[in-house]
């Protein structure tokens, strides 16, 4: 039972960590620009379209590299069109918007790719265990673990390291002051949610490895992502790592004594932060 | 000050409210579309075409309306032309999916109701077409109940049932591969369905079950569940599972290397799931509810080439046949009662046997007497990688031909009491 636990909790480890991912990329947005962005995960399905249909030209390797950037493109671009129109306004408009999007998003899917899963094969060496006598892991999840921990760390290189970073987080403390003292807000933001579309995009060519390439694959990972913020604390970037990996743990250890609860227990982890301690638990106080 | 800069208040609550509507979208559903034309003769399908089942319902739809051209080619149904209007059910919506049947029963007059691919929600629109009195085909909706305990006299079923899939290949798994096995079972109708089965089957062949866990439908990670099978060392481990589920738990059981430890089978499979499938997740063994590969079975090339020019060259699934099928029933239970008015309907539809070119496999399917059951052929074999050279659809291998009414409880077991009104 013990080395059943440790297995789990390892491969909920992983899971979370994809979870922190994705919650990373909307926590960055929703932080910023006040966005609650639903297109998450349509944003996500785009990634592994892209990378499934740049296969056959660049191979896995280079639509791994290339099929993020190309949806931070399209994520630049809507935001250039539609969200930043939405700005100032109640944040409940920018949430109706992205909600519409994502079904669009999922309507053109299944328009340009069809309504039916897509086989997406990856290198034969990736999909092979490393090993389940001593321990219970497969090669694409350490490389997935792998990839997702580089991308978290460029991120926080980023954020604390760059001029760019520098300005997202002093804008997320207080845009207007910023917006003084001559950096460009309007370009600021667009990059931020760039970034932020970038690891949705990410997240969708790691995603594909693993489960089945159809319209709906983001439906069931945004959700998710949501709860990793409200657990990990809004407005705190180390808080949504930490909640996705809470909540892809909680999620694994349940379904070794309550597989049929596995789902349920993400939601019962969020309501006990809600009561317990509202601002999430790295979240600061007064925040929101 | 900057123009649209800070963003208003937002709180704790806008992104729970948030995170509501996101739960809330993925029930809500667009509405299709419709046609109208005078003097028709209706039929309303009432299906998913988005959301999870979007695909098979897509591929349900294409046959239906390849048999609503072939039936209008012939001079329709009792010589009016036949008009096929469309309801999108959500996939998972039973709220929005009764209420579409209702719009289709009593806004569009429809003479048919077909519908649904969800267990649930075919159930719970064969009580609502059963209370309207309205003639009712379920194509692809398999959970037991619908032409058993909850069985109508108003309501026909063209797919198995769960019990007849499992019975189908339970033989051949306990003989080939042992009595000792592990579940991984979607947590909802379909999945419960066929489980139970299963274990009947076990049980009457004095086997264990080693362990079972019920999963979400719409989960993504089966880590942990198969963790958990590997631990206790099954002979199989039975995937009961359905849609992108399958092809999640598929894909991650490669990757952990268990195909290569332990033989991995299950009740259903759908072509439209082997096709979401990378090669070296297509094995174990499965029951087909329909091929389009059968050498020498008449029409089935014919359907095929049809179905091929409607759908981008794909072939026909057996989604495909069930719309098709379902609609043909209609067809033929009109011509044989000579009649539209549901109680003729349906006692015509009392052992009805379908014609080759509806029926399209061997066997002579037909509409069993006592619960309204299709009593079809099962197809029972082995996924496989496309053969090199042949046809890159050509995914399943089929072993062995099992008849409906050899797999399917006898109807006195089957919990049906059909009450007739008077």
């Amino acid at each position: 039972m013990t080395q059943l636990l440790l297995f789990n909790v390892f491969n909920g480890l992983i899971i979370g960590a994809f979870y922190a991912l994705m919650a990373l990329g909307l926590s960055l947005i929703l932080n910023l620009s006040g966005v609650i962005n639903f297109a998450h995960g349509g944003f996500l399905a785009i990634g592994g379209y892209l990378a499934y249909t740049l296969i056959p030209y660049l191979g896995f390797w280079g639509a791994l590299l290339v099929s993020p950037f190309l949806v931070a493109f399209i994520g630049i671009v809507i935001e250039r069109v539609l969200i930043r129109r939405l700005y100032g306004r109640d944040p409940l408009y920018s949430l109706l918007l992205t909600f519409g999007l994502a079904f669009m998003i999922e309507d053109g899917t299944r328009f340009i790719w069809g309504a039916q899963s897509l086989p997406y094969q990856i290198p034969g060496w990736l999909a092979a265990p490393l090993s389940s006598e001593y321990f219970f892991l497969t090669g694409y999840r350490v490389f997935m673990m792998i990839l997702v921990g580089a991308a978290v760390l460029g991120l926080f290189l980023i954020l604390n390291h760059t001029r760019l970073g520098l300005r997202i987080r002093a804008g997320t403390l207080d845009l207007e002051t910023v917006s003084v003292l001559g950096v460009n807000v309007r370009v600021l933001r667009n990059l931020n949610f760039g970034l932020g579309i970038y690891l949705a995009g990410l997240a969708g060519v790691l995603a594909v490895g693993m489960l089945g390439l159809e319209p709906t694959i983001g439906d069931n990972l945004i959700m998710p992502s949501f709860i990793a913020i409200i657990v990990g604390g809004l407005g705190s970037l180390p808080g949504t790592l930490v909640g996705g990996l809470l909540i892809g743990v909680a999620s694994g250890v349940t379904s070794v004594f309550f597989p049929s609860a596995s789902e349920a227990v993400i939601y019962v982890m969020m309501a006990a932060v809600l009561i317990v301690r509202p601002r999430g638990l790295l979240g600061e106080e007064g925040r929101f | 000050m900057i123009s649209g800069a800070a963003p208003k208040k937002l709180d704790r609550r806008i992104v729970i409210k948030g995170a509501v509507a996101g739960g809330v979208a993925q029930l809500a559903a667009p509405f299709v579309l419709t046609a109208r034309a005078a003097e028709t003769v209706k039929i309303g399908l009432d299906n998913p075409l988005t959301g999870t089942f979007a695909a098979l319902g897509k591929n349900e739809l294409i046959g239906a309306q390849l048999a609503v051209d072939q039936m209008n080619a012939k001079g329709g149904i009792l010589g009016r032309q036949v008009e096929l209007l469309v309801e999108d059910s959500t996939s998972g919506d039973t709220a929005t999916a009764v209420q579409k049947a209702l719009k289709l029963i009593d806004r569009d007059k429809v003479d048919f109701l077909i519908g649904n691919i969800n267990s649930a929600l075919a159930q719970a629109m064969a009580n609502t077409s059963n209370q309207k009195g309205v003639f009712h085909i379920v194509p692809g909706g398999h959970t037991d109940t619908v032409t058993g305990s909850q069985c109508h006299w108003n309501v026909f079923r063209v797919c198995n049932t769960t019990r007849m899939e499992t019975n189908s290949v339970s033989k051949l798994l306990l003989e080939g591969y042992g009595k000792n096995w592990y579940f991984i079972t979607t947590d909802y109708a379909f999945g419960h369905s066929l489980q139970d089965g299963f274990e009947a089957s076990l049980k009457q062949a004095n086997g264990t079950k080693l362990g079972a866990d019920f999963t979400p439908l719409g989960t993504t990670d089966f880590s942990a569940n198969l963790i958990k099978a590997q631990s206790v060392i099954p002979d199989a481990i039975i995937l009961l599972l359905a849609g992108d589920d399958m092809i999640n738990c598929l894909k991650q059981a490669v990757q952990f290397g268990l195909n290569k430890k332990f033989h991995i089978a299950g009740a259903q499979q759908e072509l439209e799931v082997n096709e979401g499938l990378p090669p070296d997740a297509l094995f174990g063994d499965w029951v087909f509810e329909w091929y389009w590969k059968q050498p020498g079975v008449p029409h089935v090339e014919q359907f095929v080439a049809d179905i091929r020019k409607r759908s981008g060259g794909k072939v026909p699934t057996a989604r495909t046949w069930f719309g098709h099928a379902a609609m043909w029933s209609c067809q033929l239970a009109a011509e044989k009662a000579k009649s539209l008015e549901p109680i003729k309907l349906a006692k015509a539809m009392q052992g009805l046997v379908l014609p080759p070119e509806v029926a399209l496999m061997p066997n002579n399917p037909y509409y069993r007497i006592g619960d309204n059951q299709l009593m079809p052929t099962l197809f029972v074999g082995q996924s496989q990688p496309a053969p090199a050279g042949g046809d890159p659809e050509d995914l399943f291998k089929v072993s062995q031909l099992v008849k409906g009414d050899e797999a399917a409880l006898p109807v006195d077991q089957t919990g049906c009491k059909m009450e007739w009104p008077s």
